[in-house]
């Protein structure tokens, strides 16, 4: 599991609610690891901010969803309510799912499973 | 109207900057019958009145001013969605980690521990929600909005709404239905606006019943006219005295100091609300007594109204 997010704080919240999940998290506080990371570690999902200070969270979909390598990793964006308009623009880029901020964090575990599936289908 | 006689001492091009500035300023030239003796050129000038020198100066501040005041709003604006998102970032930090520290996962709570953490995040949950309040209807106010229209099905934006809020509901365990009448069109309206409505009034239904209690959404043709769709979200709370039903629509109203303290808001939602309806060409209100319920009714044009909006229109 790959969080992106460049608040510490968030950051770290989600790490600790993927691991005690059961998931094995790495987490990149900006899009340039992120995609790096996407790549090195082939993580199962990827969990992605918008608000990244390099390059965009859409960048960083685009990125993972364009490269062959990384293609097959389902990517979940999380939004603020200011995103409206990027909407379209993520699932168009290949976005399973976008999450408005703050997440309900058990429904989103309970999300993640179908998410994962979903990818490893054609 | 008074003349003003002017001597220059100078070359032409002092006299032909002169003539530009009076020219400007709104004074008519009038040539003197013959050169004044001394040397350099003589000007007799007039107003053309002191409404059109006035008026011109007047035009100038107000231009100014409204630059000024252009300049300030997008600066407010910018100001507004900065501080929102320095806001909720720590906002939703603390809601995260009380959920992570809810659900036991960095160990086991006591019902009391569980009790203290839930009233902590849905604290909260309520500042974002008046975060996201304010910011919405500093927009509002700061730009023309505009609706774009989309087709959308009624039910499909209630059940969004609904599972924004379905751990609350859970929580509150409140018996939510929703009832759509089998003959109802397809909407034709903004579907981001509808449901930032149906949040609103969905969300106050919540706020406002108490635990055990019913919300009930029901979507039909409006009697008025049957292009258009009626939806009704109606609760089994607290309600509200008929003295205050047009009162709730407007901004910043908390219709009891009691009912605001006990419930969270900025009492800008419904006014946001309104605003949004109307945008639309709709209507909204309520149907209430106190001590029994509440029913909110709005109305959106569905694709038969748009498309008979347009034929006569065309």
């Amino acid at each position: 599991m790959l969080v992106v997010e460049d608040s510490d704080a968030i950051r770290t919240a989600f790490t600790i609610l993927l691991e005690e999940s059961g998931y094995t998290v790495a987490a990149a506080p900006n899009g340039n690891d992120a995609v790096r990371l996407a790549g090195e570690r082939s993580p199962d999902l990827v969990l992605l901010d918008l608000g990244l200070p390099d390059i965009s969270g859409l960048d960083v979909a685009r990125r993972i969803k364009g490269d062959p390598a990384t293609r097959g990793i389902p990517v979940v964006a999380l939004t603020g309510r200011d995103d409206d308009a990027d909407r379209d623009a993520l699932l168009s880029a290949g976005c399973s799912a976008f999450w408005l901020k703050p997440v309900d964090t058990q429904a989103l575990i309970r999300s993640l499973p179908g998410y994962i599936a979903g990818a490893a289908q054609p | 109207m008074t003349d003003l006689r002017l001597t220059i001492h100078g070359g032409h091009e002092v006299e032909a900057r002169l003539r530009e500035v009076l020219a400007r300023e709104g004074f008519r030239i009038v040539e003197p019958p013959r050169p004044e003796a001394g040397g350099g050129a003589a000007l007799v000038v007039e107003p053309h009145g002191h409404l059109p020198r006035e008026y011109a100066r007047r035009l100038e501040e107000l231009e100014r001013t409204i630059l000024e005041l252009r300049n300030l709003d997008v600066a407010k604006s910018q100001f507004l969605t900065n501080v929102s998102h320095e806001l909720r970032t720590p906002l939703t930090a603390i809601v995260t980690y009380g959920e992570i520290l809810r659900d036991g996962m960095l160990g086991e709570i006591t019902p009391r521990q569980r009790e203290a953490i839930e009233s902590m995040i849905g604290s909260c949950r309520q500042l974002l929600s008046m975060i996201e309040e304010i910011l919405t209807y500093a927009r509002t106010n700061a730009q023309a909005i505009s609706i774009q229209p989309s087709d959308f099905t009624v039910d499909e934006v209630v059940r969004i709404v609904h599972d924004m809020n379905a751990s609350l509901i859970e929580r509150k365990s409140l018996h939510f239905d929703l009832e759509m009448s089998p003959d109802l069109p397809t909407a034709h309206a903004d579907r981001d606006k509808v449901a930032h409505v149906l949040g609103n009034l969905i969300g106050n239904a919540i706020d406002f019943t108490p635990d055990g209690g019913r919300v009930h959404v029901d979507a039909h043709r409006s009697p008025a006219d049957p292009r258009w769709i009626e939806i009704v979200v109606e609760d089994t709370g607290i309600g509200i005295d008929p003295v205050h039903h047009e009162l709730i629509f407007q901004e910043f109203a908390q219709v009891d100091a009691s009912r605001a303290r006990i419930h969270h808001g900025t009492g800008l939602g419904l006014a946001i609300a309104r605003q949004f309806v109307r945008l639309h060409g709709g209507r909204i209100w309520v149907e209430s007594e106190l001590g029994g319920g509440s029913r909110f009714l709005f109305t959106i044009p569905s694709v038969e109204a748009s498309a008979n909006a347009e034929s006569a229109a065309a």
